[in-house]
């Protein structure tokens, strides 16, 4: 029984990480597919009567899937240094496997939620090109603003990563 | 109930075909032309083209458009019945056409189909065969108990303006009823402006043919925002009052645009508020084009669209009568760019 626990104690450490990657990876990816779903559907609405702005419409409704990126750049960072990907040498504590978690929270959850609400931003965006077809540049400006905390979720999970030192 | 998200395609498209429709320039266009033939040479060049062949008169070319834009719309539309709350009129319309033929129809005459129109809901076609068979229990907004109390209204005191009214009360609470069900405030407050404008062609018709407080009241309907209480105490009063009655209602401005300060003229200033109150109901639904996903949208543009066909046919109207520009100029309508 004893070896039981102190091996699940052993391997605690690498379950939070786990867990923090699931997280970054998996609501990131979620909040882009349902922001591109969202710019999606005015994607189609204006292609089905003009065909021809397909390229535009393309480019903002690809916006909301930068999150889903970052998210996963984030896991792999966070696998990569508790030694789950590659370095199969790494021991995690428990502590460190928390700290770990927690660092992939920043994205997960600003990915999650810029993303949505930057589905919604460039589908208002794609309704302006389909009256203003030359506002193009106002059109990306305006969604690209909620890519900020995005990026800024992505900056703040990378650092606590980066300050997380694994022996 | 669907919620906004489910509107994001139809408002992109929405955004899409507004291009299509006739901005105030253009229609100044068919304003300036000269004469009929060239006024229908402008309409040519736009999606009216696709009705106009060789010989078709051009209201049925207007039909056909507004039609087509309905049965596009029921399509994509989430909720048919944002579409139906235009069809309903013409539903009534039609009814009215054909008890009024029945009615009135003469042994051996003929009856006027011709004046039934494919706007409605149902089927002329349909209309027609259940109407002569007193089949009315497929009808839909509650026909099938109106039609049967029209046809008793009119055994018992043959009074034609009492079936109409009945008809009209009828459709206005089925109006309002269907929007409610539906629970979009921007359509409800429509189809409210709807009742209210009514109600105040109403008043100013009562007025003019000289009908007290007592008889007027079965003239309006329930549902709109000014009640008819208040609307039946109007009788008595000179339209200039009206102005002060309105004032602070959201009704306020069209009536005094329309009435003025001075003295009523009905012949002058009958058409300045008819155009008032089709612009009112415009107003209620503008702010729709600001949201990408309110259901609001799909009343502002069909409203939108009846407007420019009912300026489109006020144009071509004056251009057969031969009437001058600037008189047409002041009955447009502001329709969708409002």
């Amino acid at each position: 029984m004893e070896s039981i626990i102190s091996t699940m104690a052993g391997q605690l450490g690498q379950v939070f990480v786990v867990l923090g990657a699931a997280l970054a990876a998996g609501m990131a990816g979620s909040g882009s597919a349902w922001g591109i779903g969202i710019a999606n559907e005015a994607a189609a609405g204006i292609l089905t009567e003009d065909p021809k702005k397909f390229v535009s419409a393309l480019i903002l409704l690809a916006l909301p899937g930068t999150q889903g990126i970052y998210g996963f750049l984030i896991a792999i960072i966070a696998l990569r240094q508790a030694g789950i990907m590659g370095d199969a040498s790494a021991v995690v504590t428990i502590w460190q496997g928390l700290a770990i978690g927690a660092a992939c929270l920043p994205i997960a959850i600003a990915g999650f939620y810029s993303a949505i609400w930057q589905g919604k931003s460039s589908a208002a965006s794609i309704l302006l090109i389909s009256k203003r077809p030359e506002q193009m540049g106002k059109a990306m400006v305006l969604p690209a603003m909620c890519e900020t905390y995005a990026v800024l979720g992505l900056l703040v999970s990378f650092l606590m990563l980066r300050g997380i030192k694994v022996g | 109930m669907p919620r906004n998200d489910d509107y994001g395609y139809a408002v992109a498209r929405i955004r899409a075909l507004e291009l299509q429709l006739f901005e105030p320039s253009r229609l100044q266009r068919i304003i300036d032309a000269d004469g009929l033939d060239a006024a229908l040479q402008v309409l040519a060049e736009s999606g009216y083209a696709r009705w106009m062949n060789e010989g078709a008169r051009y209201d049925s070319a207007l039909e056909a458009e507004l039609c087509a834009t309905f049965d596009e719309f029921a399509a994509f539309v989430p909720d048919r019945e944002l579409i139906d709350v235009f069809r309903i009129p013409y539903d009534f319309h039609n009814v009215k056409v054909l008890l009024k033929g029945f009615f009135k129809a003469k042994p051996g005459g003929k009856k006027r189909y011709d004046l039934l129109t494919r706007l409605g809901s149902v089927p002329p076609d349909d209309l027609v065969s259940r109407v002569e068979s007193e089949e009315y229990g497929l009808l839909p907004w509650r026909l099938s108990e109106t039609i049967p109390s029209c046809v008793s209204m009119w055994e018992q005191n043959a009074d034609i303006v009492e079936i109409e009214r009945a008809l009209d009360r009828r459709m206005f609470a089925e109006i309002i009823s269907l929007a409610a069900s539906l629970g979009f405030p921007g359509v409800i407050s429509w189809t409210r402006a709807r009742v209210d404008s009514e109600n105040i062609r109403n008043l100013l018709r009562m007025k003019r043919f000289g009908f007290d407080s007592s008889a007027a009241e079965p003239f309006f309907h329930d549902g709109g925002t000014v009640a008819v209480s208040a609307l039946v105490s109007m009788i008595s009063d000179q339209p200039d009052a009206w102005v002060r009655n309105f004032a602070y209602s959201y009704a306020g401005e069209a009536v005094s645009a329309a009435i003025g300060s001075g003295g009523f003229d009905f012949s002058e200033q009958m058409p300045a508020l008819e155009r008032a109150l089709d612009d009112l109901c415009s107003s209620v639904v503008k702010g729709a084009r600001y949201s990408t996903t309110a259901p609001e949208n799909v009343t502002a543009y069909l409203w939108g669209k009846e407007m420019e066909i009912k300026n489109i046919r006020t144009i071509l109207v004056s251009k057969a009568a031969k009437t001058n520009r600037e008189g047409v100029k002041g009955m447009m309508r502001r329709g969708y760019f409002g």
